[in-house]
């Protein structure tokens, strides 16, 4: 693909290779591989309990979507960079050569470790232990870039792989619902009281926390094509703006997230109307889903008649860090299947969110081409575009 | 700090010199030992992180704005900009946003001019640019960190302003928000990584300037530097 030259701010630009996805792996609520959170999804089935895994005794909510027992999140990581790179067909010696880009919070143990081991705890040391681990290149580097931090571990690494400067970049991401983020989303009265998600509809009351350990391979077409590798998805576009309008409030008007996503479209070189599908951000905050639809509706105008938006954090919670990758993994399991998955939790139309949502299954994909959308703190927006092959 | 605070800048500027950047202004905390502690900012609590990666990025972005448009912004988003005093969900109104359907084809166009001249007031040079905000910081928050750990393990309940302080988005938000710089929000553990992701930001046309701020507490020390394309591009 040329350089595209219709960009938002003065032109967005992108190297010249196609940039395609080749391996995946997944740890949800729902258990190992994408299969489980897709079939959910595609139901509409939520998977949130009340937490067992540490005390929520005097938490205003106690439910989130938790996979059983108490998995370790470094084993995990390993692991599941392990299964995207068996998909992808990768031997050991093209491990060896791929960096990782990993979005997690921070190692998780830094809090509570002895001050003088403290400094063995950043973020950037747990990167390059865990890509040593998975037999991956020493040049790891870590992105804590809160919701967005997975999203734009993914838009560097296809920026990347466009410029032709690597072949290939494993992009990993994990979050596991532990009692310290739990108990400040509880303080901060962002977590839904009623124990579901219920994006974009009226009586929404907040987000719930998921586990997600979620790893993709992000390679060249070129690359790919030598290895005799089946490409999942291209990684077609890739978008990220600021809103500049407040700490931790989306801007009402959307207008961030709008040039997130025209900057990934014009990246991919399409047209809002050849999009027929967007998982959206869709967190179930009151605030962050009308922000959202704004945006949605100002980028997609009257083109949206033929889209399908939905959320799959109405079904596998808010991942924090790992949340975008886990939607990216969704939405590309779900154009490959042709089916898109259920906005779950739905209870009534809300007039600050007037989109075109997916209430019924099964909904059959019209398009190969889809948008995952992710915002967060700090007014951050990413637009992630996928088409499948 | 392991070194003076002029090495800490001159090694922030020599990594960005030495990746094809320009270095437009760069900053540090401390630079002097009236340096002391970071002026607070309204709605963070317990921890000096944001307010020193605040304290470094405006002294940063002050010596690349001309000084009287930069008091001028500095002023008028002050007035302009609420603290998050009271946690988001808690304080959220649902405003229904305008509609602006957007031709097909013409996304592009529509969003460019849509998002234009949001923030009156802003200094020429920022207004002008999309600038992106790097935060470079290997343990983030980790007085904050602490301190929530602790409250957990006690059984208790952590204040509501730790909700959104807990990610270093919320610094940059911060600084975004005061200075209208409405390209990338971007978070690393280490200055390579930061310096590369602004190199990229600024190649592939997301930001015309890229404000990278590296900031470490116990003890605290922040650098920053804003960024442009080299001269050769």
């Amino acid at each position: 693909m040329a350089a595209t030259g219709m960009g938002a701010t003065g032109g967005v630009r992108r190297g010249p290779e196609d940039v395609v996805i080749t391996g995946v792996g997944v740890l949800s609520a729902f258990g190992d591989g994408v299969g489980p959170v897709l079939d959910a999804a595609l139901a509409g089935r939520p998977g949130f309990a009340p937490v067992r895994r540490f005390d929520v005794a005097g938490r205003r909510t106690v439910h989130a979507a938790a996979h059983p027992g108490n998995p370790v999140l470094g084993e995990e990581l390993v692991r599941i960079i392990g299964h995207a790179c068996d998909e992808a067909g990768l031997n050991g010696a093209q491990r060896a050569e791929s960096a990782l880009y990993l979005a997690v919070h921070g190692d998780p143990e830094l809090p509570r470790v002895p001050k003088h081991e403290r400094a063995a705890h950043g973020a950037d040391t747990f990167a390059r232990g865990i890509a040593r681990r998975a037999g991956l290149s020493g040049a790891a580097r870590a992105y804590t870039s809160a919701c967005v931090a997975s999203s734009t571990a993914v838009a560097d690494a296809g920026a990347l792989v466009a410029r032709e400067r690597a072949e290939r970049v494993v992009v990993a991401a994990g979050y596991l619902v532990e009692a310290d983020q739990f108990a400040v989303f509880d303080a901060g009265r962002a977590l839904a009281r009623d124990g579901r998600v219920r994006p974009f509809s009226a009586g929404r009351e907040g987000l719930l926390l998921g586990d997600a350990v979620v790893a993709v391979v992000v390679e060249s077409v070129a690359a790919a094509s030598r290895r005799g590798a089946k490409v999942l998805s291209r990684l077609a576009g890739w978008g990220r703006a600021g809103d500049a309008h407040h700490v931790c409030r989306p801007r009402p008007d959307g207008a961030g997230l709008a040039r997130a996503m025209a900057d990934a479209l014009a990246r991919a070189d399409l047209a809002p109307g050849q999009v027929g599908y967007v998982n959206a951000h869709g967190s179930g905050s009151p605030a962050g889903d009308a922000a959202e639809s704004a945006a949605i509706r100002r980028v997609f105008g009257e083109d949206a008649a033929t889209l399908g938006v939905s959320s799959t954090k109405s079904v596998h919670g808010q991942a924090l860090e790992a949340g975008a990758l886990l939607e990216l993994a969704v939405t590309m399991a779900a154009l490959r299947a042709g089916r898109l998955p259920v906005n779950a939790g739905y209870l009534a139309p809300d007039p600050a969110c007037p989109l075109p949502l997916i209430l019924t299954h099964p909904t059959p994909s019209s398009s190969p081409h889809a948008l995952s959308l992710t915002t967060a703190f700090g007014g951050a927006n990413t637009a992630l575009l996928v088409t499948t092959p | 700090m392991t070194s003076t605070p002029q090495a800490a800048v001159d090694r922030l500027t020599t990594r960005a010199e030495a990746a094809g950047l320009r270095v437009v202004a760069a900053a540090a905390w401390p630079e002097s030992p009236a340096d002391t502690d970071p002026p607070p900012i309204p709605g963070f609590v317990i921890s000096t992180f944001s307010p020193l990666a605040a304290a470094t990025a405006t002294r940063c972005l002050t010596r690349a704005t001309p000084p009287a448009a930069g008091a001028e912004v500095n002023e008028r988003a002050a007035r302009a900009t609420p603290a998050p005093a009271t946690p988001p969900a808690a304080s959220a109104g649902s405003v229904p946003a305008a509609v602006v359907p957007v031709r097909r084809g013409s996304v592009s166009d529509g969003v460019a001019a849509s998002a234009a001249g949001s923030l009156p007031g802003l200094a020429p040079r920022l207004a002008a640019a999309r600038t992106a905000v790097v935060v470079v910081s290997a343990f983030g928050d980790v007085v904050g960190a602490m301190h929530v750990a602790d409250v957990v393990d006690r059984g208790g309940r952590p204040g509501p302003l730790m909700f959104f302080q807990a990610v270093p988005n919320a610094v940059a938000g911060h600084v975004a928000v005061r200075w209208g710089l409405e390209g990338a929000v971007v978070c690393v553990g280490d200055v390579g990584a930061g310096v590369e992701v602004a190199g990229g930001l600024i190649e592939d046309g997301d930001a015309d300037e890229v404000l990278v701020v590296w900031v470490e507490q116990l003890p605290d020390r922040a650098e920053a530097v804003l960024v442009a394309a080299g001269g050769g591009e």
